[in-house]
């Protein structure tokens, strides 16, 4: 087994500087995290100006939990986990103010994106097939269209993924095998049709 | 058809989790002769290829705008540490005080015998000598501005 001792290093690095509130390595951080984080939260929210307003929160977290932050696993999915929870407690406030009625007691049933003209995905894509793919992500249930994009687009290992959803490991990994496979079937459906 | 699932499985699993290299040449041999898991592989490929091209832009002054933001918050909550730490050694000198007095008091006592001193002296003594000089002293660290208290 090798163990990569420059990230040991960096992950270690983190968390004296959250702990001490270094705001310069924060700053860094911010520098550094920041694009991906807005990307994530826009992707749960549907919602640019949201996901800029819960990204800034997840920071405001950040520098006032950062000595829970241990240094032992990278910084990224504590990040992620952090900002799903706010986004899922925004979300929750959001659905409570709008509708009288009763709230799913599961907590993941929260991640629905609103419909919008284009969505994030559809902005997004850069190629035929990822344009596909937008609108099929769109139709998908949030928990897989949220399992397969931490995986393929943040790159997440299913470990860290685990981490971020609060779910086991063979959960996330489910996850993804039944996206991936509406998606595909979604593809091929596509192309038979010649679209 | 089973087979073609087994080999299916393990496409899906080439993606998303790690296979041995025994595994990746079964795949890659099976699909030279099978242009049904040949068609699923390309398009699990294509799936997974669609995700890596989406291109976000962010605004470009989001992060300095949270960089400013944080660092006004963690001023704020510097601040509030420091309060938060004269008041606990407030209570602290305070007690101590107290409890040193106490014990100051007790020991005065024991030597008025020998040394033929009033009660009344003794607890005049430790009033101007010990009580009132910590009193004021825990009073000054409460009243102190912020940066002459010695605390960061």
């Amino acid at each position: 087994m090798t163990f990569d001792t420059t990230a040991e290093t960096e992950t270690a690095k983190i968390a004296r500087g959250l702990r001490e509130r270094d705001t310069e390595l924060i700053a860094d951080l911010v520098e550094r995290c920041q694009p991906r984080l807005v990307r994530y939260l826009l992707y749960l929210t549907g919602s640019r100006e949201y996901a800029q307003d819960l990204a800034q929160e997840t920071w405001i977290r950040v520098l006032q939990r950062g000595s829970q932050y241990n240094g032992q696993q990278r910084f990224d999915p504590w990040l992620f986990a952090i900002a799903r929870n706010l986004a899922i407690d925004y979300l929750r406030k959001k659905q409570r103010a709008v509708a009288t009625g009763s709230l799913p007691d599961d907590r993941d049933a929260m991640l629905l994106v609103p419909s919008s003209d284009p969505s994030p995905f559809e902005a997004a894509a850069r190629s035929e097939d990822a344009m596909r793919l937008a609108r099929r992500l769109q139709m998908l249930p949030a928990l897989y269209r949220e399992a397969l994009l931490l995986r393929f687009q943040e790159e997440l290992s299913l470990a860290e993924m685990a981490q971020v959803l609060g779910a086991p490991t063979t959960t996330v990994t489910s996850r993804i095998y039944r996206g991936l496979a509406a998606l595909r079937s979604a593809f091929e459906e596509d192309d038979s049709h010649g679209g | 058809m089973e087979g073609d699932n087994k080999f299916r499985e393990l496409i899906d699993r080439s993606f998303v989790e790690e296979v041995t290299g025994g595994e990746r040449q079964l795949i890659d041999d099976h699909i030279r002769n099978c242009d049904g898991c040949k068609r699923y592989l390309e398009l699990t490929a294509r799936t997974i290829q669609g995700f890596r091209e989406f291109s976000f832009t962010s605004e470009p002054d989001s992060g300095v705008q949270v960089s400013e933001i944080l660092a006004h918050h963690s001023e704020t909550m510097r601040t509030h540490n420091v309060r938060m730490k004269v008041r606990a050694a407030f209570a602290a000198a305070l007690s101590m005080s107290v409890v040193g007095s106490a014990l100051v008091y007790q020991v005065a006592k024991l030597l008025t015998m020998p040394m033929h001193f009033d009660v009344a002296q003794v607890q005049a003594v430790v009033l101007v000598f010990w009580l009132l000089p910590s009193f004021c002293s825990a009073l000054g660290l409460f009243a102190a501005r912020g940066e002459n208290r010695g605390i960061a």
